[in-house]
């Protein structure tokens, strides 16, 4: 049987599904996406379930457009939900259990999980994921494979990621309304750095910074493992706003002045220093600004929101583990000299994180964007194997 | 209607000239209108009106007797009697006069509460006639800049520039509560009434967000060349005529019945901004009303100065909620330049106690190279 799954992110800017089938080598291929422009969602949080829920049904609607112009006839029952807001938290939470014999066993490992997996959450909160980090055997910290080593009190450091129950059951309501099943709700963030990072950055320390619409996540590997993971609650909407406040412009007419125009490094662009702002409406005027002043307001915002960055992970004693440098991913990767003034800013190397553990993306326009639905996917793919997660009509998934 | 109304917004009359002028409000809009009075003088009352008495027990309704501080202490102990007006209040416009007492200084400790209380309030307000003496102008001039700190925007508007001198004192005060009551209720209906290009009070309350001081005329024409003499009335108006600082917005209302025609919406935008600040943010709204404006057009124009004034948005989760005085007990984290914009009903992102939904460079004070 051919495992498919299917992924919805139901972000700021754009509502997204993506599905994905396992290849005989064992990949895994996105076969369809569709995305369109998000309604009822205000800074990663759904605002109005009703226009959240018809954003869900019109991707729906244009996965199985996209589908059927394959060739394809699938009806998608059920997906896991892909995540992000300011209202995840990553919380570290150490496992103990002593030592049963003279050297650790597999029974001391599997009590030592278990023991890991107590966390106790506010009923408010709801529990995205729990990342096993390193053992520690006694004062021993940083194993790896605890199996044989001698030792009585075995422990496991684990980052337990959650969020506002309240926030995801909308989502779940939301997507029970367009008739589409939440299977489980994941991390965006952890969910793009499975789809982008590579074992060596992994083991050489890397950041992984989801920009999106309504906010900024960031997952920080260390030492082959997720060190620590959170979010800002601050994205490009914002960048977006703070255009409309400066020029006086519609949300529209700062979008694509984000988009297409501004910089995030002053002075960067060769472009003419006056930008046109074509009119709101047939009966407006176009006019111009400074393009100077327009990279100055794009600037103050996302040095402001590295420079917060910056102070988290200096905080959590990872600015100067991170050797191989910040994964960038979201739609906000795409926005011009973000990777310069994040080196700036950050003190490493950047690159634009693309899907590379997923086929299928390579003809999208910016594969970035998709990380966290291609990695959902692998998740998916990794922990569900053999599972069918679809009402196929027609008999199944044609190809 | 009254208070009872279910309408989003309120128009609330302060002292004596203000209740007469919310009073001509309410009989030229008719059916619908949401109003309640508020004095510090019971004699202010009229029958079957929605009156507030202020400090009825502070001043046993015997008016402030011109004193600022009486009937802002006043307003400040009857802020309860007006929370009852103001359940599901959106924007609230305060009409009044200053120079009494009542007029400053209720309307000043009003938009405090409006303030703390998530409500953007406008003020429309008429300073003083030269004529009635310095110690009333006294009083305007020291009120004045305190309310418009505390509204979101506020329009003053000097009677010397709204009446002409060959009036005789009482004509001239009749003359003046006439004409705001009449250009107050054009604004009424721009936005309560449906139009091409609607402006509801959520528009109206996005867009005074950030106005501050502004200045506000209305006129009203009719013939066949009646776009451009509405232009030319409003370029020739005294209201307009001089400001604190240049324009930086203009609202342009625009309400007729159904023959008006899209040219004559054009001409009235392209004038308006020619005259007025054609590089500025400009918004139009028209109102489509056969019975009201058959074969007229009246034109509202607001020209905003200045940006800088924040709305305290109530807590989530709260019908009345915020801290209940404004000034003392604003939310820290809502203090400081406004701009919000979208994200103000979403919560917000703060960050060593700042607001992160606030644009970065208003928090920083940065100065952008236009």
């Amino acid at each position: 049987m051919t495992s498919i799954y299917a992924a919805l992110e139901i972000g700021t800017t754009r509502t997204v599904l993506a599905v994905g089938e396992a290849e005989s080598g064992g990949r895994l291929k996105v076969v369809s996406h569709a995305e369109i422009p998000s309604s009822g969602v205000r800074k990663s949080q759904i605002m109005d379930i009703n226009q959240a829920t018809q954003s869900i049904r019109s991707v729906l609607r244009e996965n199985e457009k996209n589908q059927l112009a394959a060739g394809n006839a699938v009806t998608i029952g059920n997906a896991f939900l892909v995540t992000s807001g300011q209202h995840i938290k990553a919380d570290p939470f150490q496992g103990q259990a002593q030592v049963g014999g003279a050297k650790v066993g597999a029974a001391d490992i599997e009590e030592v999980v278990r023991s890991s997996r107590k966390m106790a959450l506010p009923r408010d909160r709801e529990l995205l994921d729990i990342v096993d980090q390193a053992y520690g055997l006694d004062a021993l910290g940083g194993i790896h494979e605890p199996n044989g080593m001698s030792g009585r009190i075995l422990k496991l450091d684990t980052l337990q990621i959650h969020a506002d129950a309240n926030r995801i059951n909308d989502a779940r309501t939301a997507a029970n309304d367009a008739h589409l099943e939440i299977r489980e709700p994941l991390f965006a963030t952890t969910c793009a750095a499975e789809a982008v990072l590579g074992e060596h950055e992994r083991r050489n320390g890397a950041l992984v910074l989801d920009v999106g619409g309504g906010s900024t996540g960031f997952a920080a590997y260390a030492e082959g493992y997720l060190a620590n993971a959170g979010v800002i609650g601050v994205g490009g909407d914002h960048v977006t706003n703070d255009i409309a406040h400066a020029f006086q412009t519609t949300q529209a007419q700062a979008e694509e002045l984000k988009r297409h125009e501004a910089s995030a490094v002053i002075g960067a662009s060769d472009g003419e220093p006056r930008v046109k702002v074509p009119g709101s409406t047939p009966l407006m005027e176009s006019r111009t600004i400074s393009r100077r002043a327009l990279d100055t307001v794009v600037n103050a915002r996302l040095k402001e929101l590295f420079l917060i960055l910056r102070e988290k992970l200096e905080d959590l004693d990872l600015l100067h583990r991170l050797h191989a440098g910040v994964i960038l991913t979201g739609g906000g990767a795409a926005m011009r000299g973000i990777d310069t003034l994040i080196q700036r800013e950050l003190g490493m190397p950047v690159r634009v994180g693309l899907p590379v553990h997923v086929d299928g993306l390579s003809e999208v326009r910016h594969p970035e964007a998709f990380a966290a639905v291609a990695g959902a996917l692998l998740y998916a793919h990794r922990n569900y194997e053999e599972k069918s997660l679809f009402q196929t009509i027609f008999g199944g998934f044609l190809k | 209607m009254n208070e009872k109304s279910n309408s989003p917004m309120l128009l609330i009359g302060i002292g004596g000239a203000g209740c007469a002028i919310a009073r001509g409000v309410n009989r030229a809009f008719g059916e619908g209108l949401r109003y309640v009075l508020a004095d510090t003088d019971a004699t202010t009352a009229g029958e079957g009106e929605p009156f507030l008495l202020l400090g009825g027990d502070r001043l046993s309704g015997r008016g402030s007797g011109g004193d600022i501080v009486s009937a802002r202490l006043a307003a400040e102990d009857s802020v309860d009697v007006l929370d009852e007006s103001l359940e599901g209040v959106r924007l609230a416009v305060i009409v009044t006069a200053l120079g009494g007492g009542t007029g400053g200084g209720a309307t000043l400790e009003a938009a405090i509460h409006l303030r703390s209380r998530g409500i953007p309030s406008v003020v429309f307000a008429t300073t003083p006639f030269t004529f009635e003496g310095e110690a009333r102008q006294q009083n305007s001039r020291g009120v004045l800049s305190m309310i418009e700190e505390e509204a979101n925007a506020s329009f003053f508007i000097p009677l010397d520039k709204l009446i002409g001198d060959s009036d005789n004192m009482e004509e001239a005060m009749r003359r003046a509560v006439d004409t705001l009551a009449s250009a107050v209720t054009l604004f009424w209906r721009l936005v309560e009434k449906p139009g091409y290009i609607r402006l509801d009070t959520e528009r109206i309350r996005h867009l005074i967000a950030n106005a501050g001081r502004g200045r506000f005329a209305a006129v009203t024409v009719q013939g066949l060349d009646r776009a451009p003499e509405a232009v030319d009335a409003l370029a020739r108006a005294p209201l307009l005529s001089e400001g604190s600082g240049p324009v930086r917005a203009i609202l342009c209302g625009v309400l007729a019945g159904e023959d008006l025609r899209l040219s004559e919406v054009g001409k009235i935008s392209n004038g308006v901004r020619t005259a007025f600040g054609e590089s500025c943010a400009f918004e139009l709204a028209t109102v489509n009303d056969e019975q009201t404006f058959c074969g007229r057009i009246s034109v509202v124009l607001m020209l905003f100065e200045a940006n800088g004034k924040d709305i305290d948005e109530p807590q989530t989760g709260s019908a009345i909620a915020g801290p209940r005085r404004g000034r003392k007990a604003r939310n820290p984290l809502a203090s400081g330049p406004q701009g919000r914009g979208r994200f103000n009903n979403a919560e917000p992102t703060v960050w060593n106690g700042e607001d992160l939904d606030i644009p970065t460079f208003v928090r920083r004070n940065i100065n952008l190279d236009f």
